[in-house]
C-alpha cells in the first residue's frame, strides 16, 4: 500500500535494490543494447547459421535429455531399491562424473574412439575388426554430454525414491501390483517434478556447453554467439544472439515450471517411515542385468576417459609436469576461492538485506540475482563486455581517462561475472536453510535488544555453518569448472586450468591435454570427497549438538 | 492506575483481504496479568506479535507506557519496545548454553543479573547446559528467564502452556505467576484453556474472528454471559467441573 511505502521502505530496502541491479547488469545489458538493432553481420548469420544454431541446439537438447534421464533414473531406482555388493561404492561413483567437465570427456573419447584409439585397439584384439567409432557428430556429442550431465538427474531422482514412504510401496503391493507396475504407475509419476527439475539442469548445462560442441564442430548458440563476436567481429549480433538464447532458456524454463506445477505432489513423509522399506536384493540374471545398467554411466562417464587422460598424461608427462602447471592450478584456485568467497557473501547479504526490509514487491530482485544459473555463461560474458564497454567510453569520451585496463587486466570483472552466473548455487540452500531455522529465533534476538546486524552474527550465521561450508564448495567446484565464460572475460595474464586443457585440445594438441584436465578432476573429485565425508561426520555431528 | 498497553483501532490482514485482527481497542493496566483466550485462528498471537513490533498492522495505534509505538506513520524496532516476549516453541538459541541464553541480551551487570535468573528459575545447576539437554519445562524456564532479564515493562507469553503435559502445566503456571509478580511486571499471556486463565490471570480478554467479544476483570467474567462464545467457554468448563466432582464423589 502505497500510504505505508514510506514507514515500510528502510536503508535495506535501497541497498537490495542497488545490490541486484549492480548484480544483474549483464542481463539487463542485453536487453538494453537489444534496442540499438542488429549489427552488419546480422542478415548473414540469420541467412547461412541460424537454422544451424536453433535446430542443433533443440537436438542436442531432445538427444541429451532423453538419454540423461534414461541412465540417471534407472541408476537411481536401481540403488534406491536393491541390494546388491558394492552397493554404497557404486551409489557414490554414480556422481562422479560430475567431477569431470564434459569438454574434457569430449577429448578424452577421440583418444578412446578415434583411428587407432584405446578402446578400439582393445576391440581389435579381441577379434572386432573396427578402425573407428565417429564420435565427432550429433550422436557422439549427445552420449559425451549425457555421460557427463546425467547425475544431475540420477541424483534428485534418487533423493525422492530413497524418501518414499514405506506404506506407498506396500499400499501398491496389497493392491497386486507387480514391481515393474509399481515402477510404472506409482514411482515414476510421484518422482516425475524431481526427474523434470534434474532434467532442467540438464539442458541449462548443454545450452552452456561451448567446448565440447566446438571441438566435435557442431554449430550451437553458445559457439555462435562465440564466432560472432571473435571471428566476424560483431558483437551487436552476439546480443541479438544471445537474446534469442534468453528466450529459448526462459521457454524451457517456464514449460518445465508448468510441468512441475501440474505434476507437483506432495508426500506426506513422516520421517520414521522414511526409505525404511527393505530392500530386495538381486539375484540371477537381474543381478548382471542391473549391473550392466549401473556399469555403462559409471564407465562411459567416468572411468574411461579418466583412463585415456592417466594413459597422454603419462605420455606427455615429461613435457607437461613443469612450474607452469602448477602456477596454473593455484592461479585455477586463487580465482574459484575469491569467487565463492564473494558469491557466499553477497548470497548473505541479499538474502538478509530482503529478510529486513518489509517491501513485498522487493523479492522480484531475489530472483532476479539468482537468473544468472539457467543463462549460458557466453550470454553473461557478452552482456558484461558490452556494459563495460559503454563504462570505458563514457570515461574516455567524457574525460580523457583511460580506465580500460581495470576491466580487462584484472580478474575483477570474471569474479563479478562469475558472482552472477553462480550465486543461485549458494543463495538457494542458504536461504532454504534459513527459512528452516524460521524466523521465532532472530525475533527472539531482537525482542531481547539486540538489533539485526548482531542477531545474523550472533544466531543466524553460527546456526547455517555447515550449509554455508557446502555451498562454498559446491560453488567452488563449479567455478573451477567453467570454461565460456572464463574464456571471454579473464585477463591475458590469468591462466586457469579449465582454459588450458581448452587451449591445448583447440590446438589439435589433445594428449598435452590430458594433465591440466587431470588435476582439475583431481581436485574437484578431492573436493567432491571431502564434502561428502564432512556431511557424514563433523558437520552431521555440529548439527546433532545443536 | 496509569495503563502501561493502551490498543486503539488495531488491524491486521496479512493478504490485504481478510482481517487477522480487526479494529481492537483495549488497555492493560499496570502490574496486571491479562489472558488472551480464543479458538485456534482468532487472532491471539496476532495481536502478541503486533504488540511486540514483529508484525506490521495495518491500522491503528500500539502505546506502551505512554509512548507511541505504531501508528500509521512510525513503527518502533522491537528492540526498542521494551516488552519480553515467550515465544510458543521457546526459541532458545540452540548453539547457546542457558547461561549465553539467558545473558544474550543483558548489557549491564551481565554476571550477576544472570545468577539471580538462574536462581529465579531454580536451574543454577544448569547453566552450562544447551537447550536440547533441557526437559520442555526447563526450556521454557529459560526463555521466560531470557525475557524478564531485561527488566521489560510488559511480558507476552505465546501459548506458554500449550507443549506442556498436565502436571507440569499447573506447576509451571503457578510458578510463572510467582516469579512475574516478584518481578513486578505486567503480563499478556495467550491460552486457549480456560483453566490457565482463571487460575493466573487478573483480567481476561476473548477474541473471536479477529474481533475482541469481551475484555473484563475475572471477578466479572460470570456476570459476562451475554455473549455466546464466551457462554459457551464458560459453560464448558462449568460441564467439565461438574463431571469431575462427579467421578471424584464416586
Amino acid at each position: 500500500m502505497l500510504k505505508h511505502l514510506k514507514r515500510d521502505s528502510n536503508q535495506w530496502s535501497l541497498y537490495t535494490v542497488t545490490i541486484s541491479l549492480f548484480i544483474a547488469i549483464p542481463l539487463l545489458a542485453v536487453v538494453i543494447y537489444l534496442f540499438n538493432g542488429p549489427g552488419d553481420m546480422w542478415s548473414h548469420i540469420s541467412n547461412h547459421f541460424l537454422w544451424d544454431y536453433i535446430s542443433n541446439s533443440i537436438i542436442l537438447l531432445f538427444g541429451t535429455g532423453l538419454l540423461s534421464a534414461l541412465f540417471g533414473v534407472s541408476a537411481a531406482w536401481i540403488v534406491s531399491n536393491y541390494q546388491f555388493r558394492f552397493r554404497n561404492w557404486i551409489q557414490w561413483l554414480l556422481f562422479l562424473p560430475l567431477a569431470i567437465p564434459s569438454y574434457i570427456v569430449a577429448y578424452a573419447y577421440v583418444g578412446l574412439f578415434g583411428n587407432g584409439g584405446s578402446f578400439i585397439q582393445i576391440l581389435n584384439s579381441l577379434g572386432i575388426s573396427i578402425q573407428k567409432i565417429e564420435m565427432m557428430n550429433h550422436l557422439g556429442l549427445i552420449w559425451v554430454l549425457s555421460c557427463s550431465l546425467f547425475p544431475y538427474v540420477y541424483a534428485s531422482s534418487r533423493a525422492v525414491f530413497l524418501s518414499f514412504p514405506k506404506s506407498i510401496k506396500e499400499s501398491a503391493q496389497l493392491l497386486g501390483a507387480s514391481h515393474r507396475r509399481y515402477f510404472f504407475s506409482v514411482a515414476l509419476p510421484l518422482a516425475s517434478p524431481a526427474i523434470i527439475g534434474g532434467l532442467f539442469l540438464v539442458f541449462m548445462e548443454v545450452l552452456n556447453d561451448f567446448g565440447a560442441a566446438k571441438y566435435y564442430g557442431i554449430n550451437t548458440f553458445t559457439t555462435g554467439i562465440f564466432r560472432t563476436w571473435t571471428a566476424l567481429e560483431d558483437l551487436q549480433s552476439a546480443i541479438y544472439l544471445s537474446a534469442l538464447l534468453v528466450l529459448m532458456v526462459f521457454g524451457i524454463n517456464a514449460f518445465i515450471t508448468w510441468r512441475r506445477r501440474k505434476k507437483s505432489y506432495e508426500l506426506k513423509i513422516n520421517q520414521s517411515q522414511r526409505n525404511n522399506f527393505n530392500k530386495k536384493t538381486l539375484k540371477g540374471k537381474k543381478r548382471w542385468l542391473y549391473g550392466f545398467i549401473l556399469s555403462i554411466p559409471v564407465l562411459f562417464g567416468f572411468v574411461l576417459p579418466v583412463v585415456q587422460l592417466v594413459y597422454w598424461a603419462v605420455l606427455t608427462f615429461a613435457e607437461m609436469f613443469n612450474a607452469e602447471l602448477f602456477w596454473i592450478a593455484l592461479q585455477s584456485v586463487g580465482v574459484a576461492l575469491s569467487a565463492a568467497f564473494f558469491i557466499v557473501i553477497t548470497s548473505i547479504v541479499l538474502i538478509y538485506f530482503t529478510k529486513w526490509n518489509h517491501l513485498k514487491g522487493l523479492r522480484f530482485f531475489k530472483k532476479m540475482v539468482t537468473i544468472g544459473y539457467v543463462l549460458p555463461g557466453a550470454i553473461i560474458g557478452i552482456g558484461i563486455i558490452r556494459s563495460s564497454q559503454s563504462v570505458i567510453d563514457f570515461f574516455s569520451d567524457g574525460f580523457g581517462l583511460k580506465i580500460g585496463f581495470l576491466f580487462y587486466g584484472s580478474s575483477f570483472i570474471l569474479v563479478y561475472a562469475y558472482i552472477f552466473r553462480f550465486l543461485a548455487v549458494a543463495f538457494n540452500p542458504i536461504e532454504a536453510n534459513a527459512l528452516k531455522i524460521g524466523k521465532n529465533l532472530g525475533e527472539a534476538s531482537q525482542i531481547l535488544g539486540v538489533n539485526k546486524f548482531k542477531t545474523l552474527l550472533k544466531v543466524e550465521l553460527p546456526l547455517l555453518r555447515n550449509v554455508i561450508i557446502s555451498a562454498f564448495v559446491l560453488v567452488f567446484i563449479d567455478v573451477l569448472k567453467e570454461l565460456p565464460l572464463t574464456l571471454i572475460l579473464k585477463p591475458y595474464n590469468l591462466n586457469t586450468l579449465a582454459v588450458s586443457a581448452y587451449a591445448y585440445a583447440d590446438d589439435e594438441r589433445v594428449a598435452e591435454a590430458a594433465l591440466p584436465a587431470l588435476v582439475l578432476i583431481f581436485i574437484i573429485a578431492l573436493l567432491m570427497v571431502f564434502l561428502n565425508y564432512a556431511e557424514k561426520t563433523f558437520l552431521k555431528a555440529t548439527a546433532k549438538t545443536k | 492506575m496509569s495503563h502501561i498497553l493502551d490498543i486503539k483501532n488495531l488491524s491486521k490482514s496479512y493478504d490485504g483481504k481478510n482481517y487477522a485482527l480487526s479494529e481492537c481497542t483495549f488497555a492493560l493496566d499496570t502490574g496486571k496479568i491479562c489472558a488472551v483466550v480464543g479458538e485456534s485462528g482468532s487472532g491471539k498471537s496476532t495481536l502478541i506479535r503486533l504488540i511486540a513490533g514483529l508484525e506490521r498492522p495495518n491500522g491503528g495505534s500500539i502505546t506502551i507506557k505512554g509512548a507511541v509505538m505504531s501508528d500509521d506513520n512510525k513503527i518502533t524496532a522491537p528492540q526498542n519496545r521494551h516488552v519480553g516476549l515467550v515465544f510458543q516453541d521457546y526459541a532458545l538459541f540452540p548453539h547457546l548454553t542457558v547461561a549465553q541464553n539467558i545473558g544474550f541480551g543483558i548489557k549491564a551487570h551481565k554476571d550477576e543479573t544472570l545468577q539471580q535468573m538462574l536462581k529465579l528459575i531454580k536451574m543454577d545447576t544448569y547453566a552450562s547446559a544447551y537447550p536440547s539437554e533441557l526437559s520442555g519445562g526447563q526450556e521454557q524456564r529459560v526463555a521466560l528467564a531470557r525475557a524478564l532479564a531485561l527488566n521489560p515493562e510488559l511480558l507476552l507469553l505465546d501459548e506458554p502452556f500449550s507443549n506442556l503435559d498436565a502436571a507440569l502445566k499447573s506447576d509451571l503456571r503457578q510458578e510463572i505467576k510467582q516469579i512475574v509478580n516478584q518481578v513486578g511486571t505486567s503480563m499478556i499471556f495467550i491460552t486457549h484453556d480456560l483453566y490457565d486463565a482463571i487460575d493466573i490471570a487478573d483480567e481476561i480478554l476473548f477474541l473471536k474472528k479477529g474481533k475482541i467479544q469481551l475484555h473484563c476483570p475475572l471477578s466479572a467474567l460470570s456476570k459476562s454471559t451475554e455473549n455466546q462464545a464466551v457462554k459457551s467457554l464458560i459453560d464448558e468448563l462449568k460441564h467439565n467441573a461438574e463431571h469431575l466432582l462427579q467421578l471424584l464423589k464416586h
